[in-house]
């Protein structure tokens, strides 16, 4: 179980995220919705050891995750693929997925797991010696979680994967998310603008507003309250 | 023709030497953002350290050897100690504490092993070798500096194409925060980048120590053409930097050969410009692939 409490972050005098607790199961998917601003980067970034964390814990397993140096935490079990430039636009497919292994000092099966991510997602197959600046939105977004499952991780924090995909890589996208947390038991902490879509496939959702938590629940409930809807999450 | 062909040797003698300064240029400035000034005058130094135990009349290879492995450590130190504070901070700090390294370590340089002009054992005859009936200006040395930059060039290629530390390595330079969320220890390559730099430096400083005189500012000129050679070749690209190495040794020699040895800086300048005017990002810069 992932368990955030008081976490609070600032850049200087402008205080990011206030106290925010909740606790996501283990082999869940939690959605953290928001709008613009709210703090779910911000969240995610606390939690990788990118954003200066004023106070505040989050325990993973058994493992404090706050005040550790960012490269460590691949090897908790922790994955984080960032919002937008995920990719390493200078280094083929192939050599962006060898990444994600490479923090593990012996991998005899990295071949074997290289080719059930290709076929996992085929289009990165099909390229895997082109450099990773020749492919598209959707191709990108399937490389950088593919990159962070070659990483084996247990909590996976996916960061606005659906920025800028049409409607349609989306929702292949969000069942993909899905199905890859009830095979291989993933926990999933998936922050969205695009609520729609990340509630359709979420087990619990945490809103947030200017920094703090202001709903935590049941996502269909959620979905279904029209003032909480229009208030937070803007459609 | 004869002339022709000695300077063009000549040139590719001299360009495989920036060549290798360009490339410690180019691996510093694509994993930090850093044109480091110091490299001219790190290279003097590990040159004297070569000169020292040629003095005590060591074996070549064993001072060769020793000058490298210097080279490597005083890049890993650099890093360590001068530049690890300078990182976020504002982009001007790190530009003048290279410049002031390069003063420092040549006034040092110059108060233990005083300022005058001295030589530096080769390795092989300079010689010029005679083909057929032709004598050409083409030592056996020459054809060590052309043999051991290559050498220099090959092994870098194999280490950032083929191996892990190269992979990494490539990550920390064009994507640090994708790299640490993926555990390299970024830091830790920097150093790495810092070293293999520096040895690049060194490796050329041995090289042209025989060519020039060995004085505290030996390697100021080199660098100058070195940076030439570095921007030619679009700054951020290891090839860029052999490329650019050679076309600016070679325009330098034909320039001095054909128009006076008043004109190389001076042509070597204009050649600069005509390019950078004509392709201002460099002759093989991945920027547009950057710009994503």
């Amino acid at each position: 179980m992932l368990e955030v409490s008081g976490l609070s972050v600032s850049y200087g005098p402008v205080a990011a995220l206030s106290e925010v607790s909740f606790k996501a199961e283990e082999g869940s998917i939690t959605a953290v919705l928001g709008a613009n601003g709210a703090g779910k980067t911000t969240l995610l970034r606390a939690l990788t050891g990118l954003a200066p964390v004023k106070s505040g814990s989050a325990r993973w397993a058994s493992n404090e995750l706050i005040g550790r140096r960012t490269e460590e935490l691949v090897r908790l079990g922790v994955a984080h693929v960032p919002e937008g430039r995920g990719v390493v636009t200078e280094l083929t497919v192939e050599e962006n997925l060898r990444l994600g292994a490479l923090w593990r000092k012996r991998q005899p099966d990295f071949r074997q797991l290289i080719e059930r991510t290709y076929d996992l997602f085929p289009p990165l197959a099909e390229r895997r010696s082109r450099p990773a600046a020749t492919l598209s939105g959707g191709e990108r977004q399937m490389l950088v979680i593919a990159r962070a499952l070659v990483a084996r991780p247990q909590l996976l924090l996916l960061d606005e994967p659906s920025l800028g995909l049409a409607p349609l890589v989306t929702l292949e996208l969000m069942r993909t998310v899905k199905e890859l947390s009830r095979r291989d038991g993933l926990t999933l902490l998936l922050v969205e603008q695009n609520a729609t879509s990340a509630l359709s496939i979420a087990d619990a959702a945490v809103v947030l507003s200017i920094g703090r938590v202001v709903i935590t629940g049941d996502p269909k409930t959620l979905a279904a309250d029209d003032q909480l809807r229009h208030s937070y999450l803007g459609f | 023709m004869t002339l022709f062909i000695d300077l063009t040797l000549n040139g590719l003698t001299y360009g495989l030497i920036y060549a290798a300064v360009a490339l410690g240029l180019v691996l510093i400035w694509r994993a930090t953002r850093v044109i480091n000034f110091a490299q001219g005058a790190l290279a003097t130094l590990t040159t004297y350290v070569a000169a020292t135990l040629l003095d005590r009349s060591l074996n070549y290879w064993v001072a060769f050897a020793v000058a490298l492995a210097a080279g490597l450590i005083f890049g890993a130190l650099t890093e360590r100690v001068f530049m690890r504070p300078l990182y976020g901070k504002p982009e001007l700090n790190p530009v003048v504490v290279t410049i002031g390294l390069l003063i420092l370590v040549e006034s040092v340089a110059g108060a233990i092993w005083g300022s005058t002009d001295r030589g530096l054992t080769p390795a092989f005859s300079q010689l010029g070798l005679t083909v057929g009936h032709t004598y050409l200006d083409f030592s056996s040395f020459d054809i060590f500096i052309l043999v051991s930059v290559l050498v220099l060039m090959g092994l870098m290629l194999v280490l950032f194409r083929w191996t892990s530390l190269g992979l990494k390595m490539r990550a920390s330079a064009f994507a640090p925060e994708v790299a640490r969320l993926l555990g390299v220890r970024v830091g830790r390559l920097l150093t790495v980048g810092w070293a293999l730099a520096t040895f690049a430096g060194a490796l050329a400083g041995v090289l042209v120590a025989p060519l020039l005189l060995l004085s505290p500012n030996m390697m100021d000129p080199v660098l100058v053409y070195g940076f030439a050679a570095a921007v030619l070749g679009g700054l951020d690209s290891p090839v860029g930097a052999l490329v650019g190495g050679v076309l600016t040794g070679l325009g330098i020699s034909y320039i001095g050969g054909y128009l006076g040895s008043s004109m190389e800086t001076v042509g070597a300048a204009v050649l600069l410009v005509v390019v950078l005017s004509i392709r201002p990002e460099g002759l093989f810069a991945a920027a547009k692939a950057r710009r994503v």
